[in-house]
């Protein structure tokens, strides 16, 4: 059956004006991939960074954050008070109250002489704690043992470790690496190195029994919302947040505070509106090229909605095509960069925003297209 | 008797503004009845592509009225002429204005499908057109691989496939050699046999005379009576 029978002429009529002039689709196209490859990654970086930042805190399983007054982020390194773990714990609705501290102090590696600054978190066992994850080599008990730590897999070059087993320094104490995870990144660049409460107490300097959170899990059949207010009744000069409450403050102060998102989103914003011109300069000189077409349609009798279609599925066309080959281009560079220190997230929502948002950029740019045709004279086909 | 398909009186058009401004047409009444083929004929200049303009719904008279089946095209917004355009009237042009991209049948199926016909209903009339003028073994050629004769035939088969009431040609036969015009004259005469089509045909070439009912003379935006039968034009 002959498909091109039932495929409507002003399909047929947009795409063969699209593929007549190769080069200009190649232009249209490029511009298109531009824009929407890079508004990808920057998104995606976006996003990759948005969960980076609250990747410790999305991973404890707490009801509640007990923090030092206007803790801005996760890495905020005052120390609460270990009294007031027993506050919490006091308070009717609270089962289980987990310390975590974590500071920034310096790894010596196994050569004994060159420095590396690293993020230490130490915590207590428990479901609520702060333990590693995607363990890959050890278990969470072995940090258990004398001068255990865990180190994440990418981090082996920079640790100057290579295997289970291997010894290095945390400030002038040994650490030696009893377990090793897969993936677990920090946006700082700087190692997560994660060990017992304990040790990271003696690593870092602090005082026994402080901690820089404490991780509060309710009771089974207890309201959340009515346990924050006694332990914030409890607790006057600390913070009890939500995870989702200190995620959000997290995010915003890395992303907003110090102006990385801004600038994430400013190219983002750049690469669509320097596609949105190349993408019209193309449609608009493609439509002055096909004038005398289009003023033969309108003489013909075609109403203006009709030429406007023409020139919409070209640029549908064009968006489709473009995205399509962006999309491809976005996922390999997703791929490319899961392993790195700042990955690429691609989600099927970001990947439904890019679609909407390339389908707009290109309708956006037919409309200087649009215009041109929109001027047009029939009566000039009798001229000619 | 029956209604006229295109009727224009006293129809007066002036073009362009300030100190440019033209009378193209001063006080043309003209009336054009199905079944008949006119030709409009004047030097260059005299505003028969004006009266063309006019009669086919593409420009409004300045003053005076042109009825396209009884309907009055005066002060109708473009939108509404354009549509009147594409029920009532077909052109033919003389560079064809085929469209590269498309084959035969998807120049042809166009006149359709922009007034909203059904792809595979408009597949099927455009290849009876093509049929009618000869073309069916060409459908899926492109213009580029026709000749001058096929590439007018399939704008002629593009002109009444929506079954419009008036088929207005514009110097139809000017780029055509000798054999080729005449075969486009005779397939819009046989066009213009049917009653409820009116042909007009504005030319400037002698050899279409034997084809013509009426022939309608033009001279500084009027026209110009011709009492003689087009054999008398011939002197034959």
């Amino acid at each position: 059956m002959e498909i091109g029978r039932f495929t409507p002429i002003v399909l047929t009529l947009a795409s063969r004006n699209l593929f007549h002039d190769r080069v200009r689709l190649i232009a249209t196209l490029v511009g298109i991939i531009f824009s929407v490859v890079l508004f990808t990654v920057q998104l995606g970086l976006f996003l990759g960074f948005e969960r980076m930042v609250t990747t410790m805190i999305d991973h404890a399983q707490a009801d509640l954050w007990i923090a030092p007054a206007e803790t801005k982020s996760f890495e905020a390194t005052a120390l609460l008070d270990g009294r007031e773990r027993f506050r919490a714990l006091a308070v009717p609705g609270v089962q289980e109250v987990t310390p975590a501290i974590i500071g920034f102090t310096y790894w010596r590696k196994p050569d004994g002489k060159s420095l590396t600054p690293i993020f230490l978190i130490g915590s207590q066992p428990g479901p609520a704690g702060l333990q590693p994850w995607n363990l890959i080599e050890g278990t969470v008990d072995d940090l258990a043992a004398p001068q255990a730590v865990a180190v994440d897999r990418s981090y082996f070059d920079r640790l100057g470790v290579s295997r289970l087993g291997d010894y290095a320094e945390i400030g002038d104490k040994k650490a030696r690496v009893a377990a090793v995870t897969k993936g677990i990144r920090s946006f700082t660049t700087t190692p997560y190195v994660f060990t017992s409460i304990d040790r990271a107490r003696a690593y870092i300097g602090a005082p026994p029994s402080s901690a820089t959170y404490f991780l509060v899990r309710t009771s089974p059949g207890a309201n959340v919302g009515e346990v924050r207010q006694r332990l914030a009744a409890a607790l006057p000069n600390l913070e009890v947040i939500t995870p989702d409450e200190f995620s959000r403050r997290s995010r915003s102060y890395w992303l907003f505070g110090t102006g990385a998102g801004a600038a994430l989103f400013g190219s983002a914003v750049l690469g669509i509106i320097v596609g949105t011109v190349i993408v019209a300069q193309t449609l608009y000189s493609s439509t002055k090229d096909h004038l005398s077409e289009f003023a033969t349609l309108r003489a013909m009798g075609s109403s203006r909605r009709y030429l406007y279609k023409v020139i919409l599925w070209q640029a549908l066309l064009s968006a489709v095509i473009g995205f399509t080959i962006a999309a491809g281009v976005g996922l390999a560079l997703a791929r490319g960069s899961s392993e790195t220190a700042l990955p690429i997230v691609m989600t099927p929502t970001l990947i439904l925003i890019l679609f909407v948002l390339t389908v707009g950029m290109s309708v956006a740019s037919a409309m200087s297209a649009i215009v041109v045709v929109t001027k047009v004279d029939p009566v000039t086909v009798l001229a000619r | 008797m029956t209604q006229p398909v295109i009727e224009a009186s006293n129809v007066v058009k002036y073009l362009g503004s300030g100190p440019g401004r033209v009378a193209a047409l001063r006080g043309v009444s003209l009336s054009l009845s199905g079944g008949e083929l006119v030709l409009l004929m004047g030097p260059s200049g005299s505003g028969k592509t004006t009266l063309l303009s006019v009669l086919g719904c593409m420009l409004t008279p300045t003053s005076g009225t042109v009825r396209l089946l009884g309907q009055a095209t005066s002060g109708v917004p473009p939108e509404k002429l354009a549509d009147l355009r594409r029920r009532h009237v077909g052109f033919i042009f003389q560079s064809y204005h085929l469209f590269p991209t498309l084959t035969v049948v998807e120049n042809v199926r166009l006149a359709l499908e922009m007034g909203g016909e059904r792809a595979w209903r408009a597949h099927d009339k455009a290849a009876a057109a093509l049929t009618t003028v000869g073309l069916a073994h060409k459908i899926t050629a492109f213009p580029s691989h026709l000749s001058s004769g096929e590439q007018q035939r399939v704008a002629i088969a593009r002109a009444i496939v929506g079954n419009t009431a008036a088929v207005l040609a514009d110097e139809p036969t000017a780029a055509l050699d000798s054999a080729n015009g005449h075969a486009i004259m005779s397939l819009l005469s046989r066009i213009a046999k049917d009653p409820s089509r009116t042909v007009l045909v504005v030319t400037h070439d002698p050899r279409v005379l034997p084809f013509a009912d009426r022939i309608v003379q033009i001279e500084d935006g009027r026209l110009i009576e011709t009492p003689q039968a087009p054999q008398k034009l011939l002197g034959t």
